[in-house]
């Protein structure tokens, strides 16, 4: 990869409203940003964002060196349920492994709960002979005859996509192979992927899912990267492309195209990168990020590291690849307000979406939503959002507002305000749980808001959960674009041992990870980008025997054996469940391995520690009302903002893509990167 | 605009949503304590623990809605705060898991319940509560559960409701005796820690509440959560057509050699309210399947089907005790829905899951277009244990739950493969099995095709599952088999669904109907074939939407015999839906069947038949006779009695009131007499 010196790293966001850009000069340690409207093909907005850098800033497209995008492609393919007719070759007495799931169904307490319906209907399941067993061992050979009479059926049924999924490929993946080899031969025009090429670990319904997912999507996400490379080569970018991954990290599109299932969960992982990226900044490595947006509030919680689950959801299934661990909560900007049977106020769950959205957005909505009362509150510039780009009606904010009003008997602002506390409450209600599922207390972290609506409401969630601080980074709104920008290339493998510890050897232990830090030197290497440091991060899951909650131990670097794993994950077992039977016999499930390269990191230029300058003069001021008080806020305009300003609530904070709002009781500094940090007034 | 107070959103109408959500916060986040820090396999597989805020007056006023059991909102708290209401300190924990004691509250031993009060300066609030399903509790078996128990004694050790803390301080001659008595004392203690992390946890919680609104505030909103709660239920409740609505179906208990168990309802639904009225139900049981409700009002294990019908039409319901309010009940002492003590419970799933199809089924006939066809009716798990021959000990592990279809809803098909009741149930992958216990092969596992009653709305399939034993002495296990017998009933013009069935060695000489399984041995090269139920249809089979009838034949859910001759649905040789032959077929089958109107229940042959022999009213003159008397005199009674209606029937007479009444005469000397 040889450049004439690029000068700039684009990062970009394809979200379902906006596609955001964010290009940071690498001389200057500028950042310009671009919020461009998301189009159908995706590709459109992306290249439309180029365009502007070119034409308004005098961004030579060949002076991009670093080219990073996440897109919603994949997991809208999936959720839309618009991908390609796949069909699944499977091993005999399992047709329905698709179909029974692992049972259990997505919600309680719902008599009408909708059948899940496959990704494949069940006359293009095909079973056929032929069986390994749980030591690879062959207990029923394959028929040649039988395999390629099945592809040719679900051919002439009109499927040109298949999954080959066999039980215990994960062990030994000899006859997916060598069907996948006599399908190629015979039906040359096929696509096949087989279950243990896209992730060898053990539970084949898992396995097999996440296999038909990729063949799912797979044809569609080949077509948008090869377009995407082909239109941005024409417009002269000459760097490689690569797109964000669920697990945080990035890979080329060339890598992608293949492994599409890669990159389902990736929109809300990148928040979580840039939001990590701001932390490190600033020296905090206790975060709970929230990312307010029209319909939910993704939440993750940064404890030291960047959070993985290996136990994520899409829809209605399971992905066990690693992925960041975002929960969403739902909850929004777009939550509407409604009066139930009863007389009681609630918001939610139902949301305006984009379409209609807010009744304040004057699209057509007319139902009062979240929005809308921030809107009436005073807590929304009436100058209209994105810079004015976006103008708002208040009077259809009140017209929306004041029929709850009226039904409740109270005025225009006591209802706005009541709808606030309400949608307060329930990201409250979200938000305490998941804290509690990963054992983080509160008080021990920062609130990092991002998303068009997380900075106008974190204060008011701040104020009923006690935490040590509140973040609102620079450009909230393009957070995700960050996280494309800083991100290393990241990726994981999995072999599934499930052997006791008392009979696996020293020696085995070894030659799997050795095979499997090959495999993830040679992704790498295959990627062929210039990293500043390579990491490998060797984990396995364990348990006790007879006992089905896993514990990950992390592998410190060096020989491994079978003793030192046991010995620390009695240790780490003890630390979550305040003991350890150590006479216990463990058993190992999942050996892991990410390989992290380091991506060189960009230098936001260095900034001494801002001199405080006390507040600022505000702008303008503006009557807000909220919690049963009316009160005169100060307005700021965040770019007057300087590094080492302080200013007290009541005041809002307006800038480009959000607006800040922080209520009587908190003050607010400007650090040197120009975060805001709140904090409870003394 | 001039006010001398300022308005408060949490005193007026958005109060309720906020106070319910915080107190839905507390209780979630319990659920999460005690899930993340608890590790047995009830916890994780079965989601077999809960987590609650109760009143001062024992009632719920929040629980979990997606974690844990559910139904933690029927759960009668009143008599276990009243056992120990006299001495209840700040830093208390209490303990128990005796449903005498109890009341109710406990339903089994296994169950272990622990509570903490919850006090703000010095004042008791609210407690916390919460359970979890231990793994063992001693008694006469492993797991402390089974079937052939026959009094609680053989079930594990009882825990009257105690202090396991005073003060703060761990009682703990009183921990080691009880964890002595059991055969998993570490992990009892690791759940028993789970549940006080919960609580602490809610304790916390409880206070900064009262910190950030007043303690008057949440005092007055606990009472006011569980009104709103009660005025939504009752809403509901009220659309319904007033009147009484009788069903009534039976536990299986063959396997311990218990024949049919009539679970009977009248439920009247007056206004807002109802009246669950079980007289008519079978005397308790010298097995474990009698289940402990003491009559109490709204118990949770009598109130599943309701609970989750209430929830389906008002999705946004205030999740606590208001919800039961308007539930009452009237069941006979001394009957398996109340029995008297000393009798054994640890396996009444059975039993409670039999009162959801009855109140399902009775509730259906009030509003038909509300309730689904019954489902599956089996939550059994499938347990199998081989021999380490080098060890001489067995190495036990879980096959399956083994479950079927759901019925048809009135707007869709069932759920295939599993109930939407048990919602929560989650298999166990093939792999795993096959690692964990090389002996055993499965061969299949996927769903029973054509099981599903034909309906407009299909019921869900059973599944099949099909093992191969490798080892000598390899023992299976099963406890809640049900449906062998009665399938699932059809609604409204549908089909029934179809029986479970096991087969041994199928397909070879050997190969034998063994029906419910107890405990059954295996040899090398046996194989084990067990089909789980379909789900009952809902509606004409004659008006599912040939579209679908077309799919779920190309798809194999659906035989060419069922399409054609249950759904008259014809394909050409294209496999197009031949409009025509449709239509004719269609109109071929409607006349000739025996109902213009449908039918609003399709039970079956088996069960037809048997009611044709033992007409309701015959069980009814039987528990007339029976009525008032002790526990064990009416049990025996009861058995006597029918053992004698038998002799008659085969006779070829069927004995009315007045026989039956003189036939309870003859034998009662045989238990004793009346006042023996």
């Amino acid at each position: 990869m040889v450049q004439s010196s690029p000068r700039y790293r684009l990062g970009i966001d394809v979200g379902g409203t906006f596609t955001d850009m964010l290009l940071l000069d690498e001389t200057t340690g500028d950042l310009k940003s671009a919020k461009i409207p998301s189009t159908r093909p995706p590709e459109d907005a992306i290249l439309a964002g180029i365009e502007r850098f070119r034409d308004h800033d005098g961004v030579d497209p060949s002076a991009i060196g670093y080219f990073s995008h996440g897109t919603t492609l994949a997991v809208n393919t999936l959720l839309e349920r618009n991908g390609a007719e796949v069909g699944l070759i499977t091993t005999r007495g399992f047709r329905d492994i698709l179909e029974l799931r692992r049972l259990r169904l997505p919600k309680a307490n719902d008599l009408l709960v909708p059948r899940p319906v496959p990704l494949v209907p069940r006359r293009h399941v095909a079973e056929v002979g032929g069986r390994l067993d749980a030591e690879g061992h062959e207990t029923a050979p394959l028929d040649c005859e039988e395999i390629v009479a099945a592809a040719r059926d679900l051919a002439a049924a009109g499927i040109s996509t298949i999954a080959v999924a066999f039980l215990h490929a994960y062990r030994d993946d000899r006859h997916e192979r060598q069907a996948k080899a006599w399908i190629a031969e015979a039906l040359p025009d096929l696509y096949v992927c087989t279950s243990a090429e896209t992730w060898p670990q053990q539970r084949e319904y898992e396995r097999t899912l996440i296999s038909v997912i990729n063949a799912y999507i797979g044809g569609r996400m080949l077509n948008y990267f090869a377009t995407l490379a082909r239109r941005a080569a024409e417009l002269g970018i000459a760097a490689r492309l690569f797109s964000t991954k669920s697990n945080g990290g990035i890979m080329s599109v060339e890598a992608a195209a293949s492994r599409p299932v890669d990159t389902l969960l990736s929109g809300p992982a990148s928040g979580v990168i840039g939001a990590a990226f701001i932390g490190r900044q600033i020296g905090d490595d206790h975060i709970v990020t929230l990312d307010m947006g029209g319909t939910s509030v993704d939440m993750a919680v940064i404890d030291g590291e960047v959070p993985y689950s290996n136990e994520n959801t899409v829809g209605d299934f399971p992905v066990v690849l690693p992925a960041v661990d975002v929960s969403a909560i739902g909850a929004g900007g777009g939550s509407i307000a409604w009066i139930d049977q009863e007389g009681i106020l609630k918001v939610g769950p139902e949301s305006a979406g984009a379409v209609p959205g807010p009744a304040s957005y004057g699209r057509g909505g007319t139902r009062a939503t979240v929005t809308d009362a921030y809107v009436v509150l005073g807590i929304c510039p009436p100058s209209g959002l994105l810079g004015g780009e976006m103008p708002i009606y208040p009077d259809k904010a009140a017209a929306a507002v004041g029929a709850i009003a009226d039904r409740l008997g109270v005025s225009l602002r006591e209802a706005a305000d009541a709808i606030l506390q309400v949608a307060t409450a329930n990201i409250y209600a979200g938000l305490v749980p998941q804290l509690a599922r990963r054992g983080a207390e509160a008080a021990d972290f920062s609130l990092l808001a991002y998303g068009a609506a997380g900075p106008t409401h974190i204060f008011m969630l701040a104020r009923e959960i006690d935490v040590r601080r509140v973040i609102v980074p620079p450009a909230p709104g393009l957070l995700c674009a960050l996280g494309c920008l800083v991100a290393d290339l990241r990726a994981d493998f999995v072999r599934s041992l499930w052997e006791s510890a008392s009979t696996l050897a020293d020696e085995r232990l070894r030659e799997l990870y050795a095979a499997l830090e090959a495999e993830a030197l040679a992704w790498l290497e295959n990627e062929k980008v210039e990293v500043s440091d390579v990491r490998v991060l060797r984990s396995v899951d364990v348990c006790y025997e007879g006992q089905s909650f896993e514990v990950n131990v992390l592998l410190a670097d060096g020989p491994l054996d079978v003793a030192t794993v046991v010995e620390s994950f009695h240790a780490q077992y003890a630390r979550i469940y305040g003991y350890a039977d150590r006479k216990a016999p463990a058993r190992l499930l999942e050996a892991r391995v990410q390989i992290v390269g380091v991506t060189k990191r960009p230098e936001l230029a260095a900034r001494p520690e801002p001199a405080r300058r006390g507040a600022p003069p505000p702008s303008s001021r503006r009557a807000v009302y909220e919690q049963g008080a009316a009160a005169e806020a100060q307005i700021f305009q965040r770019a007057d903002l300087r590094p080492g300003d302080s200013f007290a609530g009541p005041a809002i904070v307006e800038q480009y893509d959000t607006t800040v709002y922080v209520p009587a009781g908190f003050t607010v500094s400007v650090d040197a990167w120009s975060n805001l940090i709140g904090e409870r007034a003394s | 605009m001039s006010q001398s107070r300022p308005y408060s959103a949490v005193d007026g109408k958005a109060g309720l949503a906020i106070l319910s959500n915080r107190f839905q916060a507390v209780v979630d986040e319990m659920a999460q304590a005690l899930f993340r820090t608890a590790h047995t396999v009830f916890v994780k597989e079965t989601q077999d623990y809960g987590a609650a805020l109760v009143s001062l007056k024992g009632e719920v006023f929040a629980a979990p809605r997606r974690s844990g059991v559910l139904m933690m909102i029927g759960m009668p708290m009143d008599d276990a705060i009243a056992a120990i209401s006299h001495d209840v300190r700040e830093g208390d924990v209490f303990i128990s898991n005796d449903p005498e004691a109890t009341r109710g509250m406990c339903t089994h031993l296994s169950d272990v319940f622990l509570w903490k009060p919850v006090f703000h300066e010095g004042e008791l609030v609210c407690y916390a509560w919460s359970f979890i399903h231990m793994t063992d509790v001693g008694g006469r078996t492993a797991g402390s559960i089974a079937p052939s128990s026959y009094e609680v004694y053989q079930e594990g050790i009882r825990i009257p409701p105690q202090k396991l803390f005073r003060e703060g301080v761990l009682d703990e001659v009183f921990l080691d005796t009880f964890l002595i008595n059991t055969r998993t004392p570490e992990q009892n203690w690791g759940d028993m820690k789970a549940c006080l992390a919960a609580l602490n946890t809610a304790e916390r919680r409880v206070r900064e509440l009262i910190g950030r609104y007043g303690r008057d505030r949440i005092v007055r909103g606990i009472d006011e959560v569980l009104d709103y709660a009660e005025a939504q239920a009752r809403r509901v409740i009220e659309h319904v057509p007033d009147g009484t609505y009788r069903f009534s179906d039976f536990i299986e208990a063959d396997m311990v050699g218990l024949g049919l168990i009539r679970v009977n309802l009248a439920m009247t639904i007056a206004g807002d309210g109802m009246l669950l009225d079980f007289a008519g139900t079978a005397p308790q049981v010298r097995a474990a399947l009698n289940l402990p409700t003491y009559g109490k009002d709204g118990h949770w294990m009598l109130i599943t089907g309701l609970v989750n019908w209430l929830c389906t039409q008002e999705p946004e319901i205030a999740y606590n005790a208001g919800i039961v309010r308007p539930m009452k009940v009237k069941i006979p002492k001394g009957s398996i829905l109340n029995p008297e003590p000393g009798a054994a419970y640890g396996a009444r799933y059975s039993t409670s899951h039999k009162v959801c199809d009855v109140t399902i089924g009775a509730l259906a006939q009030a509003v038909p277009d509300e309730l689904p066809a019954t489902d599956s009716g089996q939550g059994s798990i499938l347990l199998v244990s081989v021999p380490d021959f080098s060890t001489g000990r067995s190495k036990v592990s879980v096959i399956q739950p083994i479950v079927g279809g759901s019925g048809a809803r009135p707007t869709a098909d069932g759920v295939d493969g599993t109930m939407v009741i048990l919602n929560f149930l989650r298999n166990v992958p093939t792999e795993m099995i096959e690692r964990e216990m090389p002996a055993i092969v499965i061969r299949r596992y996927g769903l029973r095709e054509d099981s599903g009653g034909a309906g407009r709305w299909r019921g869900g399939t059973g599944t099949i599952i099909e093992f191969e034993t490798r080892s000598p002495y390899t023992t299976i296990t099963s406890r809640a088999m049900e449906r062998y017998i009665f399938p699932p009933a059809g609604r409204r013009g549908a089909e029934p669904g179809t029986t479970g069935f096991t087969t041994l060695n199928p397909g070879t000489g050997r190969e034998r109907d063994i029906g419910k399984i107890d405990i059954l041995e295996l040899g090398p090269g046996d194989v084990l074939r067990i089909g789980t139920q379909g789900g009952g249809g809902f509606g004409d089979p004659l008006a599912r939407e040939p579209r679908l009838v077309r799919d779920d034949l190309l798809n194999g859910f659906i035989s060419e015999k069922t399409a054609n001759d249950v759904y008259g649905v014809v394909l050409d040789a294209t496999e197009e839906i031949d409009e025509a032959a449709t239509a004719r077929r269609r109109r071929e089958i409607a006349a000739g069947r025996g109902w213009t109107v449908p039918p609003e229940f399709s039970f079956g042959p088996a069960r037809e038949a048997y009611h044709a022999r033992w007409p309701a009213g015959l069980h009814d003159a039987i528990a007339a006779a029976t009525e008032g008397l002790p526990g064990l005199k009416r049990q025996l009674l009861h058995g006597l009695i029918s053992e004698r209606v038998e002799r008659r029937l085969d006779e070829g007479t069927v004995p009315d009131t007045a026989a039956v009444a003189a036939i309870a005469d003859e034998v009662l000397h045989l238990a004793g007499g009346r006042h023996g």
